[in-house]
């Protein structure tokens, strides 16, 4: 095992934290340093003090008046509505009771037939992949697509037709949403340049999850959604 | 009635949109500055403020306790927003600190808050001036420029030793340049 980082070499990596320079790699080392040395947090804050004051060293350059006006108007435009639930809370009240019903019996159903198949051919009983439909969200109607899951792997891949393209500051973000708590970031949709469908490899169990959807959001994802709702579909 | 970053805090806590109204009367200008600096792209930079506040608008009731000043803190979320802009890296470095989750509790830990408050452009301006150019080179491929440690090496044609020892000693420079403007200098424990 690696020796513990002395503080000369904290200071060094401290120092290029404040001016955005630190790498990932380095973080973890940094971050387990400071977790054991007070003064290494005093510096950290100092080097973040100073650091913060370099843009005081900028020429001014004044907003223009439509910023402000334009901001404002959204902010106190959301505060002002009707503060309905985040699209993906209303979504999980709103499934029809007989929805429910219905997945799972088409489950049963497919559960049956795969048993069946076992019990003539004497085949090693091997689940088929589950598939469930997407749709086009609040943003994109014309979105299509099928998340096709596989229980042994426990694996499901995500395949989407007419997305529109995006810009380069932009991504498509994935997300699970359990029936109680916020939604779980789980993958990135990528586009192919041959077919042009949209893909996403969403690892580990969907137990818990009944809804997936996918947002519009920054590069490199959000905490939650908070873009526009693309696709959507039921997980039952 | 005057605000003070305290009660800014307070009110975007609450969801208040006076709170993001007074941040933006407060930071807003210094925001669009950074951004411009940054993207030198007025459109961009409107954008990536209008973003950004609206981020700390939408995401308010999530903060948590953490460090760091509120100028110090809106400035960082419009540079690391301009930054990705400006590069269109889907590997963000400041991935790994969620600065916009972190808290918007001002001043408590950051000596310079005050000192700030105080300082004029052309003192800080003077501060950097005074240090050597390769020094102020490499603070400014990694804050404006958004180049990783790694980057700059390459960039500049030095060793990777030498970029930290290189942003490690300005950044000394800096802060006894300006640290006879803080009333009560920090001293190690």
């Amino acid at each position: 095992m690696a020796a513990a980082m002395n503080c000369e070499e904290a200071d060094d990596l401290l120092a290029l934290d404040a001016v955005g320079a630190l790498e990932t790699a380095d973080r973890a080392e940094m971050e387990r340093h400071l977790s054991t040395c007070a003064s290494g947090r005093h510096l950290a804050a100092e080097y973040a003090g100073v650091a913060s004051l370099l843009p005081l060293a900028l020429d001014p350059a004044p907003p223009p008046a439509r910023l402000r006006r334009n901001l404002m108007a959204q902010v106190y435009g959301e505060a002002t509505s009707k503060a309905p639930s985040p699209w993906w809370r209303r979504l999980v009240t709103a499934i029809p009771a007989n929805r429910a019903i219905t997945v799972v019996a088409a489950a049963a159903l497919a559960t049956a037939i795969v048993l069946a198949v076992w019990g003539v051919t004497g085949q090693r009983l091997v689940p088929a992949p589950i598939s469930y439909v997407v749709s086009g969200g609040t943003s994109q109607q014309s979105v299509t697509g099928n998340l096709a899951v596989d229980a042994v792997t426990r694996q499901s891949i995500l395949t989407v037709h007419g997305l529109a393209p995006l810009p380069r500051t932009e991504v498509y973000e994935v997300w699970l949403i359990p029936a109680h708590g916020p939604p779980k970031g789980v993958a990135f949709l990528a586009p192919s340049p041959s077919s042009g469908a949209w893909t996403a490899v969403v690892n580990g169990s969907l137990d818990g999850y009944t809804t997936i959807a996918a947002t519009n959001e920054p590069i490199g994802g959000s905490p939650g959604p908070t873009g526009s709702q693309v696709l959507i579909g039921q997980l039952g | 009635m005057h605000l003070t970053d305290d009660d800014i805090v307070r009110s975007i806590s609450a969801h208040s949109p006076e709170g993001i109204e007074a941040l933006y009367d407060r930071y807003g200008g210094l925001a669009h500055t950074v951004a411009l600096r940054i993207l030198s792209d007025r459109g961009a930079a409107e954008d990536v403020v209008q973003e950004s506040f609206l981020s700390v608008w939408r995401r308010g009731s999530t903060f948590q306790p953490g460090r760091g000043s509120l100028r110090s803190w809106i400035c960082t979320i419009v540079r690391n927003r301009a930054i990705d802009r400006l590069r269109g890296d889907r590997h963000r470095t400041h991935l790994d600190t969620p600065i916009e989750g972190q808290s918007i509790e001002p001043a408590i830990t950051d000596p310079w808050a005050a000192v700030a408050l105080e300082l004029s452009g052309e003192e800080v301006r003077k501060a950097l001036a005074d240090l050597p150019p390769e020094q102020r080179q490499t603070i400014e491929l990694a804050y404006y420029g958004g180049y990783s440690q790694s980057e700059i090496a390459t960039a500049m044609e030095v060793p990777l030793g030498t970029v930290k020892g290189r942003v490690r000693i300005a950044l000394d420079k800096l802060r006894a340049a300006l640290a006879d403007r803080l009333e009560t200098p920090w001293q190690p424990q």
